[in-house]
């Protein structure tokens, strides 16, 4: 399963990948679907395995500042609460 | 040739530099502006690159370093957003005119803590003395025109005991000295990425404590719908599509510094700024602007007695010896060292130069004069 990190910018997203590639978290910055971007053209973190760690990782380095999702199989997006 | 205006740019660069800037040229777009692979690669040679900086800066995040197009941009933007109209702003001396006509366009209160030339001391008690007076402090780390190395540290303690923002400019200690964001507490550090970094021209960094208010605004790469420049460093300081080449350059320039060392550029250079004042010293013909070469980076300053520093400079350069002469876009500086009337000769020295082009030029001088 596919899930996305929102990030704050392109730079907190690079922060983020490497944070996650020095924890052995496979992840890769992207261009986030114009739909999940609230103000318009956003970056987020790709990632398809070890979604809880990363996040447990990301939120203690204070690198989340956007909203969660994974990718249904339908490609649709849904929001993590 | 021989090569001595290196605290204007430093021209001989590590190879890895040119070779980065065409690879840059060839291969990359826009960092921030798709997610293309072009556009991939220039997002990650500038992340690298603010990385890098971050580390040899002792700077805790990589998105507080903002890249400008030089220091005087730099230095535009944090004073921009210090220096108001009547703002009480204390300088050294030694000032470019980089910090003061900033200073003087904002209409500022500008305040000079005077001191001799090389008198680290005296500058010190000055900055204690006139501290409780201002709202702004703004001090180069090293004079451009002397290469007098201020006590930049001891400064930065006194402002923050007493309250006041400081703004540093580091346009000839980058590189060559160390500059540490989180010893310094600055609000602003600003420096070139063309001189002691070695990155190509039109490139710089402003070390931020915090976003503050942009100097350009417009296309940033990410919220594009709002009407105002994102909050978030570097973002907001950073408008328009990055020099991506420069920053390539840069980046490599940036390797070369952290892999020779700090301490051994400064050695090098300290080393042929001994040996040329030791030399030039034997001669009657020259008035030489040093204190035994402390508290002073490879830079000297030197008039002819009975020769114009411009004749000086333009017989060097027909003999194929670059230096640079007049105020050196200092006036303050030359006030403060008697200089004023004449401006002075200043050979200045990278860690490419060697002591056979010294010797070369020491030999010259002495036949000239």
């Amino acid at each position: 399963m596919q899930y996305l990190i929102m990030c704050r910018s392109m730079t907190y997203a690079q922060r983020s990948v490497a944070l996650l590639e020095r924890s052995g978290i496979s992840a890769r910055v992207v261009k986030a679907p114009q739909s999940l971007s609230s103000n318009g053209c956003g970056y987020g973190v790709s990632l398809y395995r070890h979604f809880e760690e990363a996040r447990e990782l990301l939120k203690k380095n204070n690198l989340i500042s956007g909203k969660l999702f994974f990718r249904k199989d339908n490609g649709e997006y849904q929001e993590l609460v | 040739m021989i090569y001595f205006d290196n605290a204007a740019t430093t021209m001989i660069k590590p190879l890895a530099v040119g070779r980065a800037v065409l690879r840059a040229m060839q291969t990359m777009a826009s960092p921030g502006r798709g997610a293309h692979e072009p556009a991939m690669q220039a997002a990650k040679t500038v992340y690298n690159c603010r990385v890098e900086a971050a580390e040899l800066f002792k700077v805790p995040e990589p998105e507080q370093i903002v890249f400008t197009m030089n220091a005087t941009h730099g230095l535009n933007i944090a004073i921009n957003n210090l220096a108001k109209e009547g703002t009480k702003v204390l300088v050294s001396g030694y000032e470019h005119n980089s910090v003061t006509r900033p200073l003087a366009t904002a209409g500022a209160d500008i305040h000079v803590a005077s001191s001799p030339v090389f008198d680290g001391e005296e500058i010190l008690y000055a900055f204690e003395r006139e501290l409780d007076w201002a709202e702004l402090a703004v001090c180069t780390h090293v004079s451009n025109v002397f290469g007098f190395i201020l006590p930049i540290y001891d400064i930065a303690r006194l402002c923050h005991d007493k309250g006041v923002p400081l703004i540093v400019d580091a346009s000839q200690s980058a590189g060559v000295l160390e500059v540490d964001y989180t010893r310094l507490g600055a609000e602003y550090i600003a420096m070139p990425g063309h001189k002691g970094l070695f990155g190509p021209q039109g490139t710089g960094i402003l070390i931020c404590a915090k976003a503050g208010e942009p100097l350009l605004c417009g296309g940033s790469g990410t919220d594009s719908i709002p009407q105002h420049m994102p909050k978030y460093l570097p973002d907001r300081l950073e408008a328009g599509t990055h020099n991506v080449c420069g920053i390539a350059g840069l980046l490599e320039g940036i390797r070369y510094v952290r892999s020779r060392g700090i301490g051994e550029i400064f050695k090098h250079e300290n080393c042929l700024l001994k040996r040329m004042t030791e030399k030039l010293a034997e001669l009657d013909g020259l008035e030489l602007f040093t204190e035994e070469c402390k508290e002073q980076s490879g830079v000297l300053s030197v008039r002819g007695k009975k020769i114009s520093c411009e004749d000086f400079a333009a017989a060097l350069a027909e003999e194929g010896i670059c230096v640079r002469t007049g105020l050196h876009c200092a006036p303050y500086a030359h006030k403060s060292a008697g200089t004023l009337d004449t401006g002075t000769v200043r050979f200045s020295f990278s860690p490419f130069n060697t002591f056979e082009e010294v010797d070369g030029c020491c030999q010259f001088i002495k036949d000239l004069l």
